[in-house]
């Protein structure tokens, strides 16, 4: 039988991409929610010392994401991987702090209007507030 | 002559492969998980550093593995698909968490690292790659100095457990695959080639080692190490996969094309189109169902061992069923444009 003959196999759809805000790994499909523990015990049974670890957890993570909020414009200096350090005005971070957004970013080869910083690749970020 | 049904239905269906995209460089490896009360997951390594996890029957993306600073070019999922291990060119291999996909080790390495093999338990992981030493992590003593095997003599290309995980199997650049025992650290057997062996896979139902270098795909007893059969194909071929049940093996390599063959006759049964570059892997799930092969394109594509089965993504469409209104649902590819 003559290839160009046959019906092509329907499909109910394409295979989903993926989502190019986030790397993934659903929170709440069902395979997480049965395979992963919660990570805050509901109870105290655990000893307050889990407890206490969970509130500074809690409160370096605030801390974290309220620096984020008053970098937002200011002039940041970011220091890289091999010794690169550069200065930009600060825009937004990602959800996932994957990709940070600057403006006017000071680079060897000249003032980048626009571009997104690699959070993998910034060791440290210091600013005045 | 009795014709099975699906035979029969093969016969009438063009195989649409489904096209799973995402990574922007090539596709190096690819690796199934067991089948989990979850359905059963693939992991993809590839040249932009960024591992991918897919749920196994439909492609669907998962996550993607993010951590390593350079080309992946090994990836493996234990059999609970609970753990993925990667082997990159930054040097170290890593262990994730393949459900949260956060990244749980990073074992350090002298060299690019190309292979990473969990044991059945998902306790050891082995690794191998261009500093040519073989070594075994104990995953419940992640801080403890790996076992070390040394020998060949050059870059090591994969190595596998098998034999109940008594035993390791490793193909290298030296032209040789060679059988460890795990606790003399002592080779076994030494098979030698004329030419570099371009992949390996260990059937643990059968022991069957499936091996492929220059244009051949060849079978061998992985206990004996003895040459079971060997089969030529018309193109030079970089991966190839036997399904579960023995009846057929796919492979894949230079000219673009998968070939399908019966493992019982040697003969070429089918032969599909489809990527746009060399094919570097080629696995069959754990159920047989399919096959998916990585290719230099940059995509990975699923492939129907039995072509119009419905399965996964893949609707089973009678001739009338197409001109009603249930047909409004299905996509129907476009007959391929032949460049």
């Amino acid at each position: 039988m003559r290839s160009s003959m046959k019906t092509p196999v329907s499909v109910l759809r394409l295979p989903r991409g993926p989502d190019p805000n986030s790397r993934g790994f659903d929170p709440n499909s069902p395979r997480f929610i049965a395979l992963c523990p919660t990570t805050v015990p509901s109870s105290s049974s655990s000893g307050s010392a889990d407890e206490g670890e969970q509130r500074l957890r809690a409160e370096l993570r605030e801390r974290f994401l309220r620096t984020l909020l008053l970098m937002t414009g200011k002039r940041v200096r970011f220091d890289m991987h091999e010794h690169v350090r550069v200065h930009a005005r600060f825009g937004a971070s990602d959800i996932d702090v994957l990709n940070l957004q600057v403006s006017d970013l000071e680079t060897p080869l000249g003032v980048q209007r626009e571009a997104l910083l690699r959070c993998q690749d910034v060791i440290a970020c210091s600013f005045e507030a | 002559m009795i014709l099975k049904m699906s035979s029969l239905v093969s016969m009438a269906m063009r195989q649409t492969p489904l096209t799973c995209s995402g990574h922007t460089r090539p596709v190096v490896d690819l690796a199934f998980s067991g089948i989990t009360p979850y359905g059963y997951f693939l992991i993809s390594a590839c040249k932009d550093g960024k591992p991918m996890l897919r749920q196994g029957d439909t492609g669907d993306w998962i996550g993607t593995f993010l951590g390593h600073k350079g080309a992946v070019w090994g990836a493996t999922l234990n059999k609970e698909a609970t753990k993925a291990a990667t082997a990159a060119a930054d040097f170290t291999a890593k262990v994730w968490d393949a459900v949260t996909g956060d990244e749980v080790l990073t074992l350090a390495h002298k060299h690019i690292v190309k292979s990473v093999n969990f044991t059945e338990d998902s306790n050891c992981l082995l690794t191998g790659g261009n500093d040519k030493v073989l070594r075994i992590y104990d995953l419940g003593k992640p801080e403890a100095e790996p076992q070390e095997i040394a020998g060949h003599t050059s870059a090591i290309k994969k190595a596998l457990w098998c034999n109940n995980d008594q035993q390791i199997l490793s193909a290298a650049e030296d032209k040789t695959i060679r059988l460890w025992d795990k606790n003399t650290k002592e080779a076994v057997k030494t098979l030698s080639f004329d030419a570099s062996v371009s992949s390996m896979e260990y059937i643990p139902d059968g022991e069957i080692l499936v091996i492929t270098y220059g244009r051949t795909i060849a079978f061998y007893s992985a206990h004996s190490l003895d040459l079971i059969k060997a089969v030529d194909a018309p193109a030079s071929i970089h991966s190839a996969s036997l399904h579960p049940e023995k009846d057929f093996f796919v492979a894949g390599g230079d000219d673009f094309k998968l070939y399908k063959y019966d493992y019982t006759t040697k003969e070429e049964m089918e032969s599909y189109k489809g990527h746009f570059g060399p094919i570097h892997c080629v696995r069959f799930s754990p159920d047989g169902e399919l096959y998916a092969s990585g290719s230099e394109d940059g995509t990975l594509r699923l492939w129907q061992t039995a072509v119009g089965k419905t399965y996964g993504l893949w609707k089973c469409v009678l001739p009338e069923e197409l001109s009603s209104e249930n047909s409004e649902a299905l996509y129907c590819p476009p007959a391929e444009i032949k460049a």
